[in-house]
């Protein structure tokens, strides 16, 4: 319920952000240089979380943060699934050779690490949140392969697929009426793990520097930004990363709700 | 059997806790024979006659080499090192320098000397960059930007040896400035044996990667972006002195102060402590320094980080920001003195429309000094309105400067056929220095000015060895750089920033070229009379308003941030670090 | 793929296929005819696995140096790290996951439960920058930065830096020691605290599964109640399905020891490899990649082996779920 709660705040933030935020994400406030947020003794009100190095509210900049990195994260996860799952029931649908020389491919494509996917991809196409997008969701497609081929295979030797066969039904009849209303769940399940690993890596590309740039309010990117002055102002690297990770958190709690809900449901 | 158990346990720890101890002792003791420092960057050659940039003289001049003079880091006059004494003739133009004896050169892995430092070593030092006929002038590329940049190689007639331990050098026009000169951090005193070594196994480069030179430290190793290794120099001349001094050899390097923070009240680093050479220099009970090391941390946090944790005894350029925690800090001390330094905004005046000075004056109108003193220097600097800061004798108070007048920019502008829109790059330095503690911070404001009258502003940046390649190649529309000078006179700040002759050698980023400018820089090194020159440098500065090639914008403070164990760290006026005479305290 | 990688890079195909620039036209031609690039594709990839395998591996644009001394270097660093980050995870994790998935649904159960949830959600840079915020700042507990500190100097024999002071010669070998644990203690606990809490979730998962099972059910029925016998029969079922899992976690390690080295300045290869990127030199990228994936897929392949070798009744492609 908490997690719920949690993660429900951050998704409207990241819709409504406009409407929200007092200040422009990137305006350049000179006089207001690295004020300490309000609950601090120099803080004011018109701050809430102060500002950093440049003048810039902190604030807004992280509204608008949870609002790209959830955003982008949540469309990296949409396309990896899009993509994993066509692959997947393909891959689940062949026989013989083909599908192991398939998965063998997949697997290793698996085991590469998700930094080293993004490197690449930044060194052919540059940096920027677009190109980091492009190489998390790269990443994550193997996933969503694996797990809808598993599936799929599963599903196509029991009772009601062989019935549906035994009527005539093509393969793509199969895939829509029968196979994909079961596959919504683990897909649900699926995705909301792939998030929460979207976030992760988003941010962590966004605060090496290879994926989104300064001043986009990325939350990797305003971290990496409050570390020139975490000693002088240390809210501006505690609240992005706090930030991060109670987005991230909240997505795990859910998950892991769903995940049980599911569970005792099956086992029923 | 419980029972022995027990006593085992208890004996175990006692025994633990007693190495632990001993181990305490021993790890005092080994640290202390090291000092670590953070640098900020990689040098770009082992030589600095081949090169200007501070990260440079730091790793070279300040710890491998000496020079035929010093400037005293108190009172700036300049003070004999490996010339023991000089004379000057009537007419100004001959110097004849006596050389000090028993000087040895650093025996390495590499090179093992033969015989001490004698006159031959200064005369292949100087003819290395003044002859192109020397045979080892274009070796690792011929270029000595400091002595191009001053046309010194033009001026000296001759360099003769007159016997093992004199010299003498012979200018063509008098020049105040010359001994000035000797004492920068870049006329250092080069191995001939050395070189005639390497000559002689057909590797001559190896003089500018593999350095031999008669300074406090020795070279031992290098990897590039981690870390350069120096061991100490056995033979050192000046550590064989200090048995038997005498009272005319100011030892400035050994300002040995109780605590330093003394330095900061006194703002001066108190009265010029000249050392007798007492047993205050061959204390026994500190040990000596065997290792430097200078750990390359390019991130200036970082650097904070490593000196707060110990990791670090003594850290480069801190930033504005870091002060006040340095401050704060009981086991850190900041020494603060005012520099001899410029940070400026330079234009391209080589590309149109930065060739019309109107441009240039609405640029500059644009853009609010004080704004950025505040932002960028957090007020440790003054404004500048000319080249000169006022620790230079030749400062003038009262020269004009440029006003913050954005409807004047937008007019100059409009008048000179600067449309709306117009883009232009602004090139920042990623790193720090003293005249600019953030470049790209300083661009990103001067980006929202330049908007404000219709400028569009890109910032530009590279990694600092490939961005100065850059600059010297001209590829810029105006950069935002500094200086900070080599010797207390004027010219060294008039002639390597904005005279013709230091244009190829990269230091004139305005690449501007002005007749009447040279003529008066040259006019003022005729004489010796400080009112003569003040009154010409008077004239120059007006011409620099009227002109604006740079938008000088301030004089910093000179910072030195170290831990409190680190005794006779002094802070230079002319910049960088030196370890000579620095020990550690238990 | 790395080689078509040579193509793909921005820049001149030459210069980041072997990092020479050359410096005329003579040059060039030259170092094409040397580098075979002047003929059909298909021989290049030959002669550019031929030079791979006998070492000659090009130079970095930016140290100069051969790109297989670097690599050299870096590579143990990052192993060094993620073994013992590994070994963290798997004699802290299994126990306590086993421990939580036998009691599941106690309070002690939902207190590692929570307490690993809330680990694993921790973006690895911000618990590593706020263990270096607390105990390398104000703690003055452990050293922050590189592997050891720069006034040794250890012989790098086997990259295990532990190992090369104990082969080496230097005269306090257990200050060395200490110093080189010191240095290792935070980095390996930020990359380690995750992987266990990571596991530790697996863990718990597998056993609860296990318990469920009726095979358990007709143990506990026939009067197996002596925990050994327990022992045995759980661990063994519920370990199983992890170890296809490892694999991932394998990769997920060296993500976050790669991201982690960056703030230590771990001379690891992932720092080695976001330097490279930030200076653009294309040949060690490449070479770089190709030593990381080649290292992660041995991995990887080694992982399924030993599976395969375990358990041989296993359905092929059935894995554990979290």
């Amino acid at each position: 319920m908490l997690g719920l709660t949690m993660l429900a705040l951050f998704v409207m933030c990241a819709l409504f952000a406009p409407i929200i935020t007092p200040y422009d994400a990137v305006e350049q406030n000179i006089d207001g240089l690295l004020i300490p947020p309000s609950w601090l003794a120099n803080g004011s009100i018109s701050h809430i979380f102060g500002t950093d190095a440049l003048g810039r509210d902190l604030f807004t900049r992280i509204i608008y943060g949870c609002r790209i990195t959830l955003g982008s994260a949540f469309i990296t996860v949409v396309l990896a699934m899009l993509v994993g799952v066509s692959l997947g029931t393909f891959a689940g649908m062949l026989r013989g050779v083909r599908s192991s020389i398939v998965n063998h491919l997949l697997d290793a494509l698996m085991a590469i690490p998700t930094l080293l996917i993004a490197i690449i991809i930044v060194a052919i196409l540059g940096t920027g949140l677009v190109n980091s997008m492009w190489a998390i969701t790269l990443a994550l497609i193997p996933q969503f392969v694996h797990h809808t081929r598993s599936f799929v295979r599963a599903e196509m030797k029991k009772e009601y697929i062989v019935a549906s066969k035994l009527d005539g039904a093509s393969r793509w009849q199969l895939f829509v009426h029968s196979i994909l209303p079961n596959m919504t769940e683990m897909l649900v399940v699926q995705g909301t793990l792939a998030l929460s690993i979207a976030v992760i890596d988003i941010s962590a590309l966004g605060f090496l520097n290879l994926g989104a740039q300064s001043p986009l309010p990325e939350l990797g990117v305003i971290l990496a930004d409050g570390l020139d002055v975490a000693y002088l102002a240390p809210w501006n690297v505690a609240v992005p990363g706090m930030a991060i990770f109670f987005m991230v958190l909240s997505i795990n709690i859910v998950g892991d709700g769903l995940r049980s809900a599911l569970r005792k449901r099956v086992s029923h | 059997m419980s029972h022995g158990l027990v006593k085992r346990l208890s004996l175990c720890i006692c025994t633990a806790l007693l190495v632990a101890s001993c181990a305490k002792q021993n790890k005092q003791a080994f640290y202390n024979t090291g000092i670590i420092y953070c640098s900020e960057s990689n040098p770009v050659t082992f030589n600095p006659q081949l090169d200007t940039s501070s990260t440079t003289s730091d790793a070279s001049s300040h710890q491998l080499y000496d020079r035929l003079l010093d400037f005293d880091p108190e009172s700036g006059r300049i003070v004999p090192s490996l010339a023991s004494s000089w004379l000057v003739s009537d007419d100004g133009l001959t110097y004849a320098f006596q050389l000090r004896k028993d000087v040895w050169f650093h025996n390495t892995r590499y090179f093992t000397p033969t015989r001490n430092f004698n006159a031959d070593d200064v005369i292949f030092s100087i003819d290395r960059w003044r002859l192109r006929s020397h045979p080892y002038h274009y070796v690792s590329g011929g270029r000595y930007p400091y002595f191009e940049s001053i046309g010194l190689a033009q001026n000296i007639a001759s360099v003769e040896r007159v016997n093992g331990y004199r010299v003498e050098i012979t200018l063509k026009r008098r020049d105040s400035s010359f001994l000035a000169n000797l004492a920068t951090d870049f006329a250092v005193i080069l191995s001939e044996e050395y070189a005639n070594q390497l000559a002689q196994t057909g590797t001559p480069g190896k003089i500018d990667e593999l350095p031999v030179g008669t300074g406090p430290f020795k070279f031992d190793s290098y990897r590039k972006d981690h870390f350069i290794k120096f061991l100490r120099h056995d033979n050192y001349w000046r550590d064989q002195m200090e048995d038997a001094p005498t009272s005319d050899e100011a030892l400035s390097y050994n300002n040995t102060v109780e605590s330093a923070n003394q330095e900061v009240e006194n703002g001066q680093g108190g009265e010029d402590t000249v050392q007798d050479g007492t047993a205050q220099h061959r204390d026994e009970t500190r040990p000596v320094v065997k290792q430097l090391i200078f750990d390359i941390t390019p991130r200036s946090s970082l650097r904070l980080a490593k000196l707060m944790t110990g990791e670090c005894d003594a850290t480069a350029f801190p930033a504005q920001t870091e002060l006040e925690v340095i401050r704060a800090k009981e086991d850190l001390t900041l020494a603060e003195k005012p520099g001899l330094n410029i940070g400026f905004w330079a234009f391209n005046t080589q590309r149109p429309p930065f060739d019309n000075p109107d441009v240039r004056r609405a640029l500059a109108a644009a853009i609010d000094k004080n704004t950025l003193l505040e932002a960028v220097y957090f007020d440790s600097a003054t404004r500048a309105k000319t080249l000169l800061p006022a620790a230079s004798w030749a400062f003038q108070n009262d020269a004009d400067d440029t006003a913050y007048n954005p409807v004047l920019a937008r007019k100059l502008l409009a008048d000179a056929g600067v449309k709306a829109g117009f883009s232009m790059t602004i090139w920042a330095m990623p790193v720090e220095r003293s005249y600019n503690p953030n470049a790209t911070k300083m661009a990103e404001l001067i980006q929202r000015y330049l908007r404000d009258v219709g400028v569009e502003a890109t910032i530009v940046s590279y990694d600092w060895t490939t961005f100065r390649r850059h600059l010297q190649e001209g590829l810029h529309d105006s950069v935002l750089i500094g200086w900070s000078a080599d010797n207390g006179d004027p010219d060294n700040f008039y002639r390597p920033l904005l005279s013709c002759g230091a244009i190829p050698s990269g230091t004139n980023r305005a690449m501007w070229c002005s007749e009447d400018y040279d003529k008066l820089l040259n006019d003022a090194l005729q004489t010796d009379d400080i009112e003569e020159r003040t009154a010409i440098y008077r004239q120059v500065n007006r011409l620099l308003y009227e002109r604006l090639p740079l938008v000088p914008i301030a004089h910093a403070y000179r910072y030195q941030a170290y831990r409190n164990e680190l005794e006779g760290m002094t802070i230079n006026p002319f910049g960088g670090v030196r370890f000579g005479g620095v020990k550690k305290a238990l | 793929m790395s080689f078509s990688l040579a193509y793909l890079f921005p820049g001149d195909t030459l210069e980041n296929l072997t990092g020479l620039v050359p410096q005329n036209e003579i040059q060039r031609a030259a170092l094409e005819r040397q580098f075979k690039l002047d003929q059909p594709y298909i021989f290049q990839f030959f002669y550019y696995v031929g030079n791979l395998l006998t070492g000659d591996w090009g130079y970095s644009f930016t140290s100069g140096l051969p790109l297989r001394e670097e690599v050299g270097i870096a590579m143990p660093a990052t192993i060094e790290l993620a073994t013992y980050a590994m070994l963290m995870a798997l004699f802290i994790g299994i126990p306590l996951g086993y421990y939580a998935g036998i009691r599941s649904y106690s309070t002690s159960d939902h207190l590692i439960n929570s307490a690993s949830i809330t680990t694993y959600s921790f973006p690895v840079f911000w618990f590593a920058l706020l263990l270096i915020l607390v105990f390398s700042l104000q703690l003055d507990a452990a050293p922050l930065s590189g592997r050891i500190s720069l006034l040794y100097n250890i012989e790098p024999v086997s990259g295990f830096i532990l190992i090369d002071i104990l082969l080496s010669d230097v005269e306090n070998k257990t200050l060395a020691f200490k110093d080189a644990l010191s240095h290792l203690a935070l980095p390996t606990f930020a990359i380690g605290a995750i992987a266990t809490a990571s596991m530790i979730r697996i863990t718990r998962r597998s056993v609860i599964d296990v318990k469920h099972r009726p095979y358990i059910a007709a143990a506990i029925s026939r009067g197996l109640s002596s925990w050994q016998i327990f022992f045995r029969h759980i661990l063994r079922n519920a370990l199983l399905p992890i170890l296809p899992l490892m694999a991932i976690q394998i990769t997920t390690l060296i993500t976050n020891a790669m991201i982690v080295e960056t703030l230590f300045s771990w001379p690891g290869i992932g720092n080695w490899l976001i330097q490279a990127i930030y200076q653009r030199d294309y040949p060690a990228l490449r070479i770089g990649m190709m030593a990381v994936s080649t290292v992660v897929i041995t991995l990887t392949i080694l992982v399924d082996l030993f599976n395969r070798m375990i358990d041989p009744s296993r359905e092929k492609y059935e894995r554990a779920t979290v």
